[in-house]
């Protein structure tokens, strides 16, 4: 399991940091930086949060 | 509480609060028959795309997508609630069943307020009608669009960007009530510097219906013409369907701290009310819906071992070419600080201070995430 990222539909929102900061964040130029492409099991309701909150649907996980 | 003594829970609505409260009700491990009723054909979408990428760009076509839904509830889809009996715990759908539950999520939104029943006056609220209403734009008839709040102003944008000539009617200056005079001056600018024609109203606007044409009359008296007419003047939940269960006031359904209205029945999205440091009210924002699903969804399977609702306001519009990103209270009043860039138009970084220590930062023209922005709005000490 991972969390896939469709870099042109970010904008940099940064509202899945918010959600998993443990596995993203923005860097400085509000890029988003997968932190933890692979995921364990126990990570997985944080980053369906993650998943979620995008309002430009960016993420997914695969 | 074991999750097994939720029983059977409905979700009614299929926007993003109800599909947040879905999928957090999995998350915290409820394994138990699920239902969710949406009215719409659709899956659930997003719905800040509609009046941004989808209606300005023609290519956008899966801008509102989001990801397939994980919560493998039951799904009823274009079917509406018409009833609920709380006493029986029973959803009545106008397909003519009786859906029992044992607890229940109210995620039915709000609609679009009208001006008039006049099938002239188009409304931006749903998938089907920005879909309408970016198919109409394609041959650039003349517009005049009623409203001058965000969702107003992202229309007339997108009706200017489509080679229409536009004129947008609003009560006072645009966006002064929803972001304060400073930001509201920065749009209007970028607005008026694009070709949009303003109208200022003292009262309400009202659509003409005794003509062919589109007629918008002021209140001077005057009237403005066009092809089309859009009006963005606000929604109403849609708390029909519960009005004889007590649930409502002022058309809203009231919530603790945690979302629910009752023990067995939370209320998500649009059509809650709930405990904010201004009062209890409708914040009808996408991140808001989002914040109260998932605190609800956990308290109506464990109660006030849930934590409570801890919102945080997060706004972010884009038009005229602009974009901006808001956290912390809005409007404000003032001059702010730039932090970056300089007054004008061009990117920035603001922040605003207030009385009570906290402040407002917003961020146009740049990539700056939530969580710097949230960092700013925390008070300095």
């Amino acid at each position: 399991m991972k969390i896939v990222l469709d870099r042109p539909r970010c904008e940099g929102h940064g509202l899945c940091e918010e959600a998993a900061p443990q596995l993203m964040h923005l860097d400085e130029h509000g890029e988003l930086v997968l932190d933890r492409e692979e995921l364990a099991d126990t990570d997985a309701s944080t980053a369906q949060a993650a998943v979620r909150v995008c309002p430009v649907a960016a993420l997914r996980i695969a | 509480m074991s999750t097994a003594a939720a029983g059977r829970i409905v979700v009614v609505g299929n926007g993003i609060a109800g599909l947040t409260a879905a999928d957090t009700l999995r998350e915290a491990g409820f394994d138990g028959d699920l239902t969710i009723v949406g009215d719409e054909p659709h899956p659930a979408y997003s719905r800040p795309a509609l009046s941004k990428a989808l209606l300005r760009d023609r290519n956008a076509g899966t801008a509102h997508e989001l990801p397939p839904a994980g919560h493998g509830a039951t799904e009823l889809l274009g079917v509406r609630a018409t009833r609920l009996d709380l006493d029986r715990r029973l959803v009545a759908l106008d397909d003519g069943t009786d859906l029992p539950y044992d607890r229940l999520v109210l995620a039915t939104g709000s609609r679009a307020r009208r001006l008039s029943g006049l099938p002239g006056e188009a409304t931006l609220r749903g998938l089907d009608d920005a879909v309408a209403l970016r198919d109409r734009l394609a041959s650039a008839p003349t517009v005049v669009v009623i409203g001058g709040g965000p969702l107003g102003m992202e229309i007339a944008s997108a009706c200017v960007g489509s080679g229409c000539r536009t004129t947008l009617v609003s009560q006072g200056t645009p966006l002064t009530h929803q972001l304060g005079p400073h930001l509201a001056g920065v749009f209007v600018s970028a607005a008026l510097a694009s070709g949009l024609t303003l109208v200022r109203t003292g009262t309400a606007a009202r659509i003409d219906g005794t003509t062919d044409a589109g007629r918008v009359v002021l209140d001077s008296g005057e009237a403005v013409e066009a092809e089309l007419i859009v009006s963005a003047v606000g929604d109403i939940p849609n708390t029909e369907w519960l009005a004889d269960t007590g649930l409502t006031a002022n058309g809203a359904v009231p919530v603790d701290v945690r979302g629910l209205a009752r023990p067995d029945v939370a209320a998500v999205g649009d059509l809650a009310a709930f405990p904010t440091p201004h009062g209890v009210r409708r914040v009808p924002l996408w991140s808001s819906a989002i914040e109260q699903a998932r605190t609800a969804a956990r308290a109506l399977l464990h109660g006030d071992q849930a934590p409570p609702l801890r919102f945080q306001p997060y706004f972010w519009t884009e038009q005229f070419g602009l974009s901006l990103k808001a956290a912390g209270r809005l409007p404000t009043a003032g001059e702010p600080a730039y932090l970056e860039g300089e007054p004008g138009g061009g990117p920035a970084l603001m922040r605003w201070s207030h009385a009570d220590g906290s402040a407002t930062a917003a961020a146009l023209g740049l990539r700056v995430p939530v969580p710097r922005l949230r960092r700013m709005t925390e008070p300095t000490t």
